[in-house]
């Protein structure tokens, strides 16, 4: 008799340790995952890492749905919580410390192709330049030169979304500048090619 | 008692090891969930989404409160129920998406072609009047964003695209604006009939004389010889900066409109050879005169004078003047005497290639 109540005393104490070891709210955990993911989106996870950020924000909504299951019992067990909730939290951070470098990387990129445009751009008034000026200068001349006037309008807009940290505009931007410089020039190159040729005649 | 507490252990662990399972539409929602999200459905149809999303999280909310059960009790025929409803909702809605997204490309196409036909007749017309210099910076500044939406729409960013495409038209409608007023000179029906009365009477009078006139079209870019009353030669020239206007003053670089004719034959010009012209005529001390009481012109400004047919080549740029290819200079140089008459008028056709080109626009 003596044996069976150890037995039951020791099994009562077990399940009782069970219910109440676990039963806090991981309130502090979920803060915490919050708040990293916030930190994600401060430093442009929404630019920078949209899908892996809305991964793991699914999965934040998934842990808030398992706590909101607990909350809603009486023996409440919040451990499969806590391990999403670390889990999300680990997550967010491994991207969030990516995410600096995928920046610098989209600046590079951005900042290559703005100096290649500015470059393409340059190339193009230098061909100008050496065309003749005034009476007897070709008539397409005075059009490439407005063509370059919108084309240094462009390069001035793409310097304001590197500024604004637009890398990705900036990128498209740049790259179509570019595109259409070599086209002028080649276009520039032709013409003055042309005039040479009237002028041996 | 003990053996019961130890066959009630055994019996949770066996029947632990075969718990029902989760039903596979659980992962597969979730797949098609972020699937549906990077398909854009969020962005392209946002209410349809939120409610699939709810749908999708009170599946996840019944499914946890399942998991949470004792193991014995578990059971997922409800959940299986509602995910297979979820995945149906998601394909209705992926569905859907496609079908928008399709849509939105089908349209941006459209406009892309659209723009990019507009850019073209602008600089087509740009080019007949000689006047790249104020559309040019336009656009070209369309034709960067145009590039622009291009790359967006490849990358089936349509909704970005969209919001790019609506600037373009401000650049090419300024293109448009800083030319329509010298377009509209070529499309002008009484201005085109007085410029055909002048042409008339310049054939009939070679015609009457059986000798050379010259009639000079500016829309046309040509000049044509007449002999006798009859087409002789025709020759490609080229105008000014602001050789599509009518001269009104001395420096605007525009090219007269009037009958006149030739006053000296010079053979040492700067310009290979040139046929000096009588501008200004009566008509145009008239009208500069009238202008300058209107204050259209500057104060000071004089009438102007020395316009010529010249050499130099049809693509040098004038400062009023007509120039022609040194060879055909030549040719007119030799045929034509003082005296000949020369009509320069804008256009000679009620449809030139002014008016049919605006008809695109």
């Amino acid at each position: 008799m003596n044996r069976k109540r150890i037995i039951y005393l020791a099994l009562g104490v077990m399940i009782l340790a069970l219910l109440l070891g676990c039963s806090k709210k991981p309130e502090q955990e979920l803060a915490d995952s919050k708040a990293v993911l916030e930190a994600v989106a401060a430093e442009g996870g929404e630019k920078y890492a949209k899908e892996e950020l809305n991964v793991i924000q699914s999965e934040m909504t998934a842990a808030q749905d398992e706590m909101a299951v607990q909350d809603g019992k009486f023996f409440k067990n919040y451990d499969k919580t806590k391990e999403m909730l670390t889990q999300v939290k680990a997550k967010a951070e491994a991207l969030k410390a990516e995410i600096p470098a995928r920046k610098e990387k989209a600046k590079a990129d951005a900042q290559a192709a703005l100096d290649a445009a500015t470059m393409a751009v340059t190339d193009a008034k230098a061909l100008l330049a050496k065309a003749p000026k005034g009476k007897g200068s070709m008539a397409d001349l005075e059009a490439f030169n407005a063509d370059v006037q919108g084309l240094e309008s462009a390069l001035t807009e793409t310097q304001g979304l590197m500024t604004s940290e637009d890398y990705f505009a900036a990128l498209d931007k740049a790259n179509g500048i570019k595109d259409k410089a070599a086209g002028i020039s080649t276009q520039i190159t032709e013409a003055l090619e042309k005039v040479k040729a009237s002028k041996k005649r | 008692m003990i053996k019961t507490v130890l066959l009630l252990i055994a019996l949770t662990i066996v029947t632990g090891c075969k718990s029902a399972p989760v039903p596979p539409e659980v992962s597969e929602a979730e797949q098609q969930q972020l699937g549906l999200w990077k398909a854009g459905a969020e962005i392209y149809l946002p209410a349809e989404y939120k409610a699939y999303i709810r749908s999708l999280r009170d599946g996840q909310i019944h499914l946890a409160s399942e998991n949470n059960r004792f193991i014995w009790f578990r059971n997922y025929k409800t959940t299986k129920v509602e995910f297979t409803n979820i995945l149906t909702q998601g394909k209705l809605l992926e569905a859907k998406v496609n079908e928008h997204k399709r849509a939105l490309s089908g349209n941006i196409s459209n406009q892309i072609a659209f723009y990019r036909n507009r850019i073209e007749t602008l600089r087509k017309l740009a080019s007949l009047i000689n006047e790249g210099r104020l559309s040019s910076k336009s656009l070209t500044k369309a034709e960067l964003q145009l590039a622009e939406v291009c790359v967006l729409s490849e990358r089936g960013c349509y909704t970005d695209a969209e919001q790019k495409l609506k600037g373009i038209s401000r650049h090419t409608e300024h293109a448009a604006n800083s030319m329509l007023p010298i377009l509209n000179r070529y499309a002008d029906n009484d201005k085109i009939t007085k410029w055909r009365n002048w042409v008339n009477e310049t054939v009939e009078s070679s015609k009457r004389s059986q000798s050379y006139s010259i009639v000079v079209s500016k829309v046309d870019k040509r000049l044509f010889l007449y002999k006798g009353g009859r087409s002789y030669k025709t020759y490609e020239i080229g105008l000014g900066t602001n050789g599509s206007h009518d001269k009104l003053y001395a420096g605007d670089k525009a090219t007269p409109e009037g009958k006149y004719h030739v006053i000296k034959k010079v053979p040492g010009s700067r310009f290979y050879k040139a046929l000096l012209i009588n501008y200004p005529n009566e008509d145009d001390r008239r009208q500069f005169a009238v202008a300058k009481r209107k204050g259209l012109i500057p104060q000071r400004a004089g009438i102007g004078g020395l316009i010529e047919i010249h050499g130099g080549g049809k693509n040098g740029m004038t400062y009023g003047c007509v120039a022609m290819e040194d060879h055909h200079i030549d040719e007119l140089f030799r045929i034509v005497d003082v005296g000949t008459p020369v009509t320069i008028v804008g256009a000679i056709e009620y449809e030139n290639s002014v008016t049919s080109a605006m008809k695109k626009l």
